[in-house]
């Protein structure tokens, strides 16, 4: 449960966030600083879009969840349609812990741990927001709860979805069934993006290492490192060169990966995490670009990727990859009967224990084990 | 019936913090009798209850009904070391807690990489692309006037033991081999759909689509699609649940669990796999010489002993034990396991009870009288084509340390004399 505090009802007197006393000690300066943290995933000042996270301009007075044209996780219109509202007390306790304050919030950011970190960030938001006006008494005194299970999906606009079917013109299915309508070829083309290894699918466009360098710094770096090392837990997409035969073979796009239309695809449709299909085809020609340079598969920065030359470029493991052979493997003869009686010559021993390595939740440990799922 | 002495002499005695739980509770059973002078009986039996004399909940307590209060322990639990970030991660079905074949809707193993997506069913859509005589679109409303099948399947995670494949790891067959569910699905023939479209002779793959944020996607070979795969619709009989792929989700029977393409939108017919990333950066075996396979599609023969288990000790001392597990095959059902009580140097057929349904979990097993000594478990499973589950040994010797995918391996636990079990592995 959040509490508004009274501070909250002088904004309804108009007063400009600035002049706001009781806030008064971040320094904005600093502030920008600190919001180099941010800057991957949210933008502000002029002419601020949406990243993998809202702009952020005008984020006081706000609404949580209210930015127009972004699609914020349920948790997060949840606690808006709750009555929640940003301003000091919700921003600091937000940003000291996005998750244990907005349960199930999808911003993928740890929190700011110093006080005069989130202070300093607050006074430089403050200089991009108009007014705190937004709060009113009424919702001042409406008391959040956070952890309201997902809004029902019936609530989403209906507006966005009705139009097409009257322009359209509807063609039945001629199967047995009858069921179903002719896919346009608009929506065909608006679903269908993938691309396979030989190049079919590619769109047109082309970019280069060095356009791909400041796309990749501002929305990838990150999660996956400047160098994409990758930064804590998030993926390492480049290095690990000759680690397969190694005890942890670290496999990224240049040591593992087959073929590159892999990279233009997965990163067309599933990247920016958190903020997918934002990118346009030339600034996905120009991070795959950067990408195989990051893996020095290609060395010049002005070498520029394009449909045309796409199909061209090889990865270095290609031919590293085979069909599956277990039915090769000298377990897999059929019908061999196993053995029932004295089995095993002497005693049996116990050669592993679990609990030496303890990395079992609430096991006690919580070292990074050895292996992984994925 | 078996009463056979575990193996070595006495072993020292881990000390866990689920110990002796029946000791404990033995104990103050006992206090509280001698408390009771009067009556001489269990005050449970001998005195009236609260729940016996006042009255419970009416009817509309809980419109949705909820387990027993009792049973709060008994949900998915998540490795966080896993993973970088819970919208792309996993969590495990307790399986040391349940019986029978079904999982319960609610505790089926989640996986997704990009969240839930949550989807109002006016809103969704299946289109059909690539190599047809008409490419369609279909709505829910469409795809539930196709004539629909009713079929009970595991859906088990290609990396389920994938953390085992260097040793043994984790203290819990939730976590070892919990990345698994087994429900019956309703749903529509994909082979419906298919026809319906018309695919091209050419037509040799397909392709299978995700509306999520991480627009999921997976190549089947179309023999596969034609034969046995489901559109499914709803999960023991309710709706799928949400992180299940609410409102609809593909069933690729017997094959790795990523290929059910969740919040399925999209299926396109092809005349070669896409390569897409599932299947290249991800859920390809690497081998000890650098290889790396593709394309394993199928889910091997496996099972494991859920109780005891590790998380599930015995708390009941010697005398009768129920020993219990799954077992499953990708290739169909399961012929025969066997159980072992002395880490595989003799072992015994299990009972196997319960309905026996191609590519679905069945439940063996089997009734021993504990003499209170070390155990080492162990069980193994035969399918119908005649495969038997092999030694983690034996699949280290082929495959060597990297797979991380298709561990099929046999699991042992050790259960030592206070009742409390680990996962070893044996010599
Ligand atoms: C890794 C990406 C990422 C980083 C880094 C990040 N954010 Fe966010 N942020 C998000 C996302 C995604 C959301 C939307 C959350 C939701 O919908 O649950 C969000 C939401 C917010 C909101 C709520 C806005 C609204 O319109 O309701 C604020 C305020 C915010 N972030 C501030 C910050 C600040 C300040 C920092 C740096 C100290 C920061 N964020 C760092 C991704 C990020
Ligand atoms: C908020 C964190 C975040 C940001 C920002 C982000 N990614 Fe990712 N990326 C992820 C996660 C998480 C995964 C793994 C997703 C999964 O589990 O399926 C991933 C996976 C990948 C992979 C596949 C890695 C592999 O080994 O399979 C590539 C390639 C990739 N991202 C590229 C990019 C590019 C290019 C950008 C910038 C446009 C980007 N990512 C931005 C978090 C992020």
């Amino acid at each position: 449960m959040l509490k508004f505090p009274k501070s909250a009802a002088v904004a309804v007197l108009g007063l400009t966030v600035l002049a706001t006393p009781a806030w008064a000690d971040g320094d904005a300066g600093a502030g920008e600083k600190v919001f180099k943290k941010c800057s991957a995933c949210h933008a502000v000042g002029d002419g601020a879009k949406h990243k993998v996270g809202p702009e952020l301009n005008d984020v006081f007075g706000r609404t949580a969840g209210g930015a127009e044209g972004y699609k914020y996780s349920s948790a997060m219109v949840a606690a808006g349609e709750g009555g929640m509202v940003w301003d000091d007390t919700t921003l600091t306790g937000y940003l000291a812990n996005p998750k244990g304050m907005i349960k199930g919030t999808k911003m993928a950011f740890a929190g700011l741990k110093k006080d005069d970190e989130i202070a300093d960030v607050l006074a430089y938001l403050r200089s991009f927001s108009q007014s705190e006006a937004a709060v009113t008494p009424a919702a001042a005194a409406a008391a959040v709860e956070t952890e309201v299970a997902p809004v029902e999906a019936a609530a989403a606009p209906v507006a966005d979805q009705a139009v097409p079917a009257e322009a359209m013109i509807v063609e039945k299915s001629q199967g047995a069934f009858g069921l179903g309508r002719v896919a346009t070829p608009d929506e065909v083309a608006a679903w269908d993006i993938d691309i396979r290894p030989d190049g079919t699918g590619l769109p047109p466009g082309r970019g280069t290492v060095a356009e791909g360098d400041p796309i990749y710094a501002e929305n990838c770096a990150v999660c996956h490192g400047d160098f994409g090392e990758g930064a804590g837990r998030w993926p390492v997409l480049a290095g690990g060169h000759d680690t397969l035969l190694k005890e942890r073979p670290e496999k990224t796009i240049g040591s593992y990966w087959p073929y590159l239309s892999t990279v233009f695809d997965y990163v067309r449709r599933a990247m920016p995490f958190g903020n997918a299909r934002s990118l346009s085809d030339d600034d996905v020609y120009a991070l795959t670009a950067y990408l195989l340079y990051l893996n020095d598969i290609v060395t010049e920065e002005d070498f520029e990727l394009s449909n045309e030359n796409f199909a061209s470029i090889r990865l270095p493991n290609e031919a590293n990859f085979i069909e599956d052979g277990r039915p090769d493997e000298p377990h897999y003869a059929k019908g061999l009967e196993p053995c029932m009686t004295d089995c095993k010559p002497g005693p049996v021993e116990i050669t592993a224990r679990a609990q030496i390595i303890d990395v079992t939740p609430d096991g006690g440990g919580d070292e990074n084990a050895g292996g992984g799922i994925d | 019936m078996v009463d056979q002495t575990g193996p070595g002499g006495a072993r020292h005695a881990a000390s866990r913090r689920n110990f002796l739980k029946a000791g404990l509770l033995g104990g103050a059973a006992a206090a509280a009798s001698a408390g009771m002078a009067r009556a001489a009986g269990d005050p449970l039996i001998t005195e009236v209850q609260d729940w016996n004399r006042y009255l419970g909940d009416g009817v509309d307590a809980a419109p949705y009904g909820k387990p027993s209060e009792f049973e709060a322990h008994v949900v998915r639990r998540d490795v966080p070391w896993l993973t970088s970030d819970p919208v792309s991660s996993i969590n495990f079905t307790p399986l040391h807690e349940l019986d029978g074949i079904i999982t319960p809707n609610g505790l089926c193993f989640e996986r997704h990489h990009g969240g839930t997506a949550i989807i109002n069913p006016a809103d969704h859509r299946l289109m059909i692309n690539g190599l047809v005589d008409t490419p369609l679109v279909f709505t829910m409303e469409d795809l539930k006037r196709f004539p629909r099948e009713n079929r009970v399947y595991f859906l088990e995670c290609a990396a389920n033991g994938g953390m085992e494949w260097k040793g043994s790891q984790l203290n819990g067959c939730q976590f070892t081999h919990g990345m698994i569910h087994c429900v019956v699905y309703t749903g529509v023939p994909l082979r419906y759909l298919l026809e319906e479209a018309g695919v091209k002779t050419s037509g040799k793959w397909l392709l299978a689509e995700g509306a999520d944020a991480s627009a999921m996607t997976r190549s089947i070979p179309i023999e596969k699609a034609l034969d046995d795969c489901l559109v499914a619709f709803k999960m023991n009989g309710e709706a799928l649940r949400a992180e299940q792929g609410y409102p609809l989700r593909l069933c690729v029977p017997g094959w790795e669990g990523n290929m059910w393409v969740k919040w399925l939108r999209r299926l396109e017919v092809g005349d070669a796999p896409w390569a897409q990333r599932e299947e290249t950066s991800k859920y390809t075996d690497l081998l000890a010489d650098g290889k790396a396979r593709r394309h394993t599609f199928v889910m091997d023969v496996k099972s494991v002993i859920t109780s005891p288990s590790p998380q599930a000790p015995v708390t009941h001392g010697k005398g009768p034990l129920v020993i219990s597990g799954l077992a499953w095959s990708g290739n169909g059902t399961i012929s025969r396991v066997d159980v072992t009580i002395d880490g595989g140097r003799n072992w015994q057929p299990a009972r196997i009870d319960g309905p026996s349904l191609s590519k679905a979990l069945h439940r063996f097993y089997l009734d021993i009288n504990w003499d209170g000594s070390e155990l080492l478990l162990q069980s193994r499973a035969i399918d119908d084509q005649g495969l038997v589950q092999p030694t983690k040994d034996a699949l280290r010797a082929v495959r060597g340390g990297n797979s991380i995918y298709h561990n099929n391996g046999i699991q042992t636990w050790h259960v030592n004399t206070d009742g409390v079990v680990e996962n070893v592995e044996v010599s």
